[in-house]
């Protein structure tokens, strides 16, 4: 069928695919291995013709032809089955022989992804390499000017405040008046953030909570976990682990009728409420959790019936104005636990985020801005969202803190940044450089994934299927034939390992500065960066 | 002279000398040949050092006054100072071999980076004791030892020697070894007699004092009683229950901190914490434990699936009449050509006629061969022997009686069908010879005589009730209606289709000319003008050029829709073709258009199509344009009447003969009070079938077994063991049906589902289907 298939403007060869696979016929056993693996049926087994043309030399006999037949693996070239470049092939292949290759002058896949009129949806990043800050340097290294400390020594105490914390004048008050102060959570500063339980598989996100527990019970590490919108297991709600999570409301309201049940049923608060505005990695772009996703499991922490599709629109359906999002919002979910709970709104960066802002500080219920750069994750979007919308985190966190600094309660309202923190591997400097440009704490989530669980995503549009359930990590499947080969206990173990390195390697920044007793929250002299622009633009010094 | 002592002061007259000035002062007593020295010190820096006469003769330094920092740095062995009140920060700074007594406190970094020597301390010591030292195999380890207790972080990055606390009268009586010690720690022992509180697990341990340890520490401890003068001390400080030995672990024992395995937390905190099954246990039964990549069972994604014969071969499932083709080339395979033979009369009464010579061959080009670039199997090389088997064995007679009206290749099909489904179909048809078209009309050359003489003796055979010369009127109809209880049209189109242009009268049809041909009545003449370029005008050109004319054109109004042996032989008699030519007389000079020109011609034949004969049929039929109207099963709007073959849309010989099949076939349902149903089966996807075991060159067929070679077997296993070979996991068996036949099947324990089967399987039976979702 190969050469006489009718071409259409679709039809495409291999050469027109991104990721090649390039197989070897010496070393490959046909083992089937890969073929069995391939998450999206890229590879298959193929039957290839070998002719001989026998001249026999001078000529003395007639030449003849002989055929035989080989067996190999062959890429399928349908759009529909173009290779994702996960390289599972690779790694079941006994010998080698099978790999895929991403070939950067091969693009006209990227033209044809939008068959049927449906633009490409998928998972992942922004598959853009550029990390502002990977480019920003930790210039001040106290040596003899301020007591030097030693990050493998010296106790460190690695913690962020979350909720509102009262000026000193409204302290007193509060304390004279016997008024009610609000809730403030002492934590570590690095968030696993809000991954549905269903947008994860429920044997990743098992081992997220287990090794979040590990870390607060075993190592003394206030570590907290935000659920996503996708509701909580009755379990979890009911056991004192949930003193660990953020829950998130967001607008599709899922699972919060359970959650609601088990209040009455609840050992411990909740950490705090996160109300999920926004996402930096798809703004404006709201969720679908496709129907065949939606099992008995899911269906039963969701609280909704089995088999039907759950659309999350991008917007909160009864909410017409900041004043009343922020107010309302806020209001609903603090009174929700007492007011013993510290509830934040998450947006995605924007140019809009200052209002948010402006608004929170007049709010006194409201314990914080978590702000998501365009650099986020997502389980699944439109292309163009991914790609094309959303505000670098940096700068737009820098123009939050410097609001507050303005108006003087940048003490106060602790801002959240997450979004390509630790892009290219450096959690620690990403997340360090935001602190110091004045972020309290910092979420993370593709960072979990890929140290958590192994996840094979990169900047170069590897993989990215994480909104189709064939996940070939098992992390955002819903099938148990896949998400099986991720096991919870080694999922926490990979976080435990990560955090510790985390905070080893935080200290190491931070020990230079001289801090050790509260986090260099906004200390921005001690950032630089080669580039003036952008020195000017973040008001950090320029440095060559 | 050694016994002198030689004093050198910290200060000129009241006024304090710097510590360059006084270091110099030293130096010079010693080159000098001073060997006792006693300082009075007023807080000058590294005082005792770098006496390197000392360790040749011995010099001893008292220090009195305040002595500054780093006392004793550089100390050499041989060298003793001894500071007759407390100490300065870093006593004993890079110390390598002096032994240093200090009759009072000691502050902070007390021994730092001391490598060999001693520092006796007769109180207590501030932060930082005892750290970076180390131990260099060539000299004596160096000793610390402290009459009281030591400040916070001691001995942080320890990499050798001994520091001995005795806990005497310490600073802080709850904690005698400060807070956080032993963190880097790396070489080294501590003695510590007193309450401690803890120490870095990492790097240190603590563990029982030996014999040979106990005895250094007391032999020790005496000699650093005497030293400080406190020798009553000794027997209180060597009760050995008191004394506890920490010392660096071994690079083998650093295991970094112990914590709590993930599997311990997981089943003692965790699932205690939730509940048996964990996060979800009340939710879901599914068993969540790992599994590999590669697996088997139910946890395959996929599954091979042997779908033998559960889809239709393309040539099966083109052909009109529903002739299993691959079927009978397996047959052919297998040796049996006489059954595959014999097949064919289950599909037709004509597999010689039609599949052999008259039919254009749909399997053929449905042969998946083709989508390969490769020549299709050759069915006439099987249908042209189809004239010789012999009727096949009839069933007994139900009871059921059908009259098919028409005696063509439509009616001698359905007829035929009938009758071998075990009713009696009783055939009119107003002709002398049964056979409609094909005997009548078709000429010789297309089909040799014999072969159709063949075919329909064989079909009168088994239709022995054939009434010739039946003039058909509408009475006749109601009678057959009554009389039986189905009626079959199959009348054909006998009423050539004639365009009334002025001189119409001097055309001779199409139709008329082939059936007085076939007489051997025919006499065209010279120069034959043929209006209706078709297939069948192809086939009067031949025909007439067979029977002497030698200019021959023929015009259509489009280009010509002829096509296959029909054109290629009208060609090659000379026939011209000419288009668009729109007729606009026929005279007596030939055929004039409408652009003026003139055909010549003596005889002008038109070709444009013939019409069923209607005019039987009562209104309770209805008809569309001509023909009678029927639903998918052939039926009419009379139920009890059928209608098939040209009579309802015009076709090739395999459409009127697959009408007849399949209108027998709902006949047979109704007649067994069955609702009709007919083969539901799909026709296989090319994509499934693999040509690549197929040789591209062969371009004609020898004989029927190299096509029966060749054929891939489309949707039904060819028995060929390709997948059982090429299963990587040996999951495939054949099994012997007990009822004959065999199957293929996949031990779900051995498969991977890799899809190898399904890829290479020449036939495409076997598919990869996805598993049923398992919640």
């Amino acid at each position: 069928m190969l050469t006489e298939r009718p071409v259409t403007p679709a039809t495409l060869g291999v050469k027109d695919l991104p990721w090649q696979i390039k197989w070897d016929i010496a070393t490959c056993t046909n083992c089937g291995r890969c073929t069995a693996v391939c998450p999206v049926s890229a590879i298959e087994f193929g039957v290839f013709r070998k002719r001989e043309i026998i001249a026999p030399m001078g000529l003395q006999a007639r030449p003849s032809n002989t055929f035989s037949v080989y067996h190999g693996i062959r890429q399928r070239t349908d759009p529909a089955y173009a290779c994702i470049g996960c390289a599972m092939c690779n790694m079941v292949c006994p010998n080698n022989a099978i790999e895929p290759v991403r070939q950067y002058d091969s693009t006209t896949l990227e033209f044809h992804n939008n068959r049927g009129g449906q633009p490409r949806t998928r998972g992942g990043r922004r598959n853009s390499g550029e990390s502002l800050l990977d480019q920003i340097k930790f210039i001040r290294i106290s040596m003899l000017t301020d007591p030097a400390l030693d990050a493998g020594r010296h106790e460190f105490d690695m913690r962020t405040l979350l909720g509102r914390v009262l000026s000193p004048e409204d302290e007193l008050r509060c304390q004279r008046e016997n008024g009610w102060k609000p809730p403030v959570r002492e934590i570590y500063p690095l968030v696993i953030g809000g991954m549905s339980f269903g947008a994860l598989s429920p044997n990743m996100w098992e081992g997220l909570q287990m090794g979040v527990a590990y870390l607060n019970e075993e190592l003394g590490m206030p570590v907290r976990m935000c659920t996503g919108e996708g509701g909580c297991p009755p379990r979890l709600l009911r056991s004192r682990f949930l003193k660990y999570v953020i829950l998130q409301i967001a607008s599709g309201y899922f699972g919060w009728d359970e959650i609601i049940h088990a209040i009455p049923e609840m050992k411990e608060d909740p950490c705090a409420i996160e109300i999920k505005y926004g996402q930096g990695a798809k703004p404006g772009d709201g969720g679908l959790l496709m129907w065949y996703k939606v099992n008995k499991l899911i269906a039963a922490i969701r609280g909704v019936p089995v088999g039907v599709s759950l659309p999350s629109p991008p917007t909160h359906q009864t909410q017409y104005s900041i004043e009343e999002s922020v107010a309302k919002m806020i209001q609903s979910m603090s009174m929700a636990w007492g007011f013993r709970v510290p509830v934040y709104p998450k947006i995605s960066a924007s140019s809009t985020s200052l209002a948010v802002l402006n608004n929170l500080v007049r709010n006194p219920y409201a314990a914080g801005l978590a702000i998501d750069g365009e650099d986020g994750g997502t389980g699944a979007a439109y292309n163009v969202s991914m790609n094309h919308m959303g505000h670098p985190i940096a700068s737009n966190l820098r123009d939050c803190y410097k609001a507050l600094c303005v108006a003087g309660a940048q003490n106060e309202i602790p801002l959240i940044a997450g979004g390509g923190i630790g892009k290219h591997g450096n959690l620690a400097a990403n997340a360090a450089a935001l602190i110091m440009l004045g972020a309290s704490m910092v979420q993370i989530g593709k960072y979990v994934m890929q140290a958590g669980a192994g996840c094979v995503g990169s900047e170069k549009d590897r993989c990215n299927v994480c909104n189709i359930g064939v996940c070939p990590k098992g992390i955002t499947s819903q099938d148990p034939r896949i998400y099986r080969r991720l096991d919870p206990e080694q999922v926490a173990e990979r976080v435990v390992d990560f955090y510790l390195a985390f905070d080893t390697e935080l200290r190491k920044v931070f020990a230079p500065l001289g801090r050790s007793t509260s986090l260099p929250i906004g200390m921005s002299d001690g950032l630089g960066i080669g580039d003036r622009d952008v020195a000017e633009r973040l008001d950090i010094k320029y440095v060559i | 002279m050694a016994q002198r002592i030689h004093r050198i002061s910290g200060h000129d007259h009241g006024v304090r000398v710097d510590s360059r000035i006084l270091e110099e002062r030293i130096q010079r007593a010693v080159r000098q040949g001073a060997r006792r020295l006693e300082v009075e010190a007023v807080g000058q820096h590294g005082i005792g050092g770098r006496l390197w006469i000392s360790r040749e003769e011995p010099i001893h330094v008292t220090i009195t006054g305040s002595a500054g920092q780093r006392i004793g740095s550089k100390g050499f062995p041989g060298t003793t100072i001894e500071v007759m009140g407390p100490i300065s920060d870093d006593v004993g700074w890079l110390n390598a071999g002096a032994e240093i007594i200090v009759h009072g406190h000691a502050s902070n970094g007390a021994c730092n980076a001391m490598a060999q020597g001693k520092v006796l301390v007769a109180g207590n010591l501030g932060a930082r004791g005892m750290t970076m030292t180390k131990t260099n195999p060539r000299f004596d380890p160096p000793e610390l030892w402290v009459l009281g207790s030591v400040g916070d972080y001691f001995a942080e990055f320890m990499a050798g020697g001994t520091a001995v606390i005795c806990g005497h009268e310490p600073q802080s009586p709850a904690n005698v070894l400060g807070y956080r010690p032993c963190v880097g720690m790396v070489g080294g022992r501590i003695f510590v007699r007193g309450p401690i509180d803890g120490f870095s697990q990492a790097d240190a341990v603590m563990e029982p004092i030996d014999d040979a340890s106990w005895e250094w520490l007391t032999a020790n401890l005496a000699e650093f009683l005497g030293k400080i003068k406190r020798t009553r001390l000794l027997k209180r400080l060597t009760r050995r229950e008191e004394w506890q030995l920490i010392r660096a672990r071994t690079p083998f024992e650093k295991k970094g901190k112990a914590r709590r395995s993930m599997a311990e937390f997981r089943a003692g905190v965790w699932d205690a914490e939730l509940g048996r099954g964990g996060l979800i246990g009340d939710l879901t039964r599914l068993d969540r434990s790992p599994i590999p990549l590669i697996v088997h069972g139910d946890l395959r994604r996929r599954v091979p699936v042997w779908e033998h014969r559960k889809y239709l071969a393309p040539c099966q499932s083109s052909c009109p009449t529903g002739m299993p083709v691959q079927e009978r080339w397996r047959l052919v395979r297998d040796g049996l050509v006489d059954e595959a033979m014999d097949l064919a009369l289950a599909y037709t009464p004509f597999p010689a006629t039609v599949c052999g010579y008259l039919c254009p061959n749909l399997c053929m080009q449905g042969c998946t061969r083709k989508t390969g670039d490769m020549a299709s199997v050759d069915i006439t090389k099987l249908g042209r022997q189809g004239y010789k088997s012999a009727a096949p064995k009839l069933p007994p007679l139900s009871g059921g009686r059908v009259a098919v009206i028409g005696g063509g290749p439509a009616g001698i099909s359905v007829a035929w069908q009938i009758r071998m489904k075990g009713h009696e179909a009783v055939v009119y048809d107003m002709a002398e010879t049964l056979g409609g078209k094909i005997a009548s009309a078709i000429p010789d050359s297309r089909v040799p005589k014999e072969v159709v003489e063949a075919e329909i003796k064989r079909a009168a055979e088994v239709l022995p009730h054939v009434h010739l010369r039946q003039e058909l009127k509408a009475e006749d109809f109601t009678r057959l209606r009554e009389e039986f209880d189905y009626v079959i049209l199959a009348v054909g189109a006998q009423k050539p289709r004639v365009i009334p242009v002025p001189g119409h009268e001097r055309i001779v049809p199409a139709l008329t000319f082939l059936k007085q041909a076939k007489r051997g009545e025919a006499r065209p003449g010279r120069r034959v003008v043929i209006i209706g370029a078709g297939n069948v005008g192809c086939d009067v050109a031949t025909v007439a050029a067979g029977l002497g004319a030698e200019d021959i054109t023929l015009i259509d109004i489009q280009e010509p829709a002829s096509f296959g042996k029909e054109r290629k032989e009208a060609e090659e008699v000379g026939a011209r073709f000419k288009w668009p030519c729109f007729t606009k007389e026929i005279t007596e000079q030939g055929v004039l258009l409408q652009s003026g020109e003139l055909l010549e011609a003596d005889t002008v034949i038109m070709s444009i199509g013939d019409q069923p004969d209607v005019a039987f049929l009562p209104e309770s039929i209805a008809l569309d344009r001509g023909h009678v109207v029927v639903n998918n099963d052939f039926q009419t709007t009379d139920s009890r009447v059928f209608a098939i073959g040209d009579l309802v849309r015009p076709g090739l010989l395999t459409h009127a003969i697959g009408h007849g099949r399949r209108a027998a076939e709902v006949l047979d349902d109704l007649m067994n009070n069955r609702r009709p149903c007919s083969d539901t089966r799909r026709m296989i996807d090319y994509s499934r079938m693999t040509l690549e075991y197929f040789d591209p060159r062969v371009v004609e067929f020898s004989d029927m077994k190299q096509c029966a070679a060749e054929c891939s077997s489309c949707g039904a296993c060819r028995d060929c063991y390709l997948c059982e070979t090429v299963c990587p996991q040996s999951a495939i068996r054949r099994v012997e049906l007990a009822g004959g036949g065999f199957e293929r099947v996949v031990d779900p324990d051995k498969c991977i589902a890799c899809g190898f089967c399904a890829n290479c399987c020449p036939c495409g039976v076997w598919d990869m289907k996805e598993a049923a979702p398992l919640e």
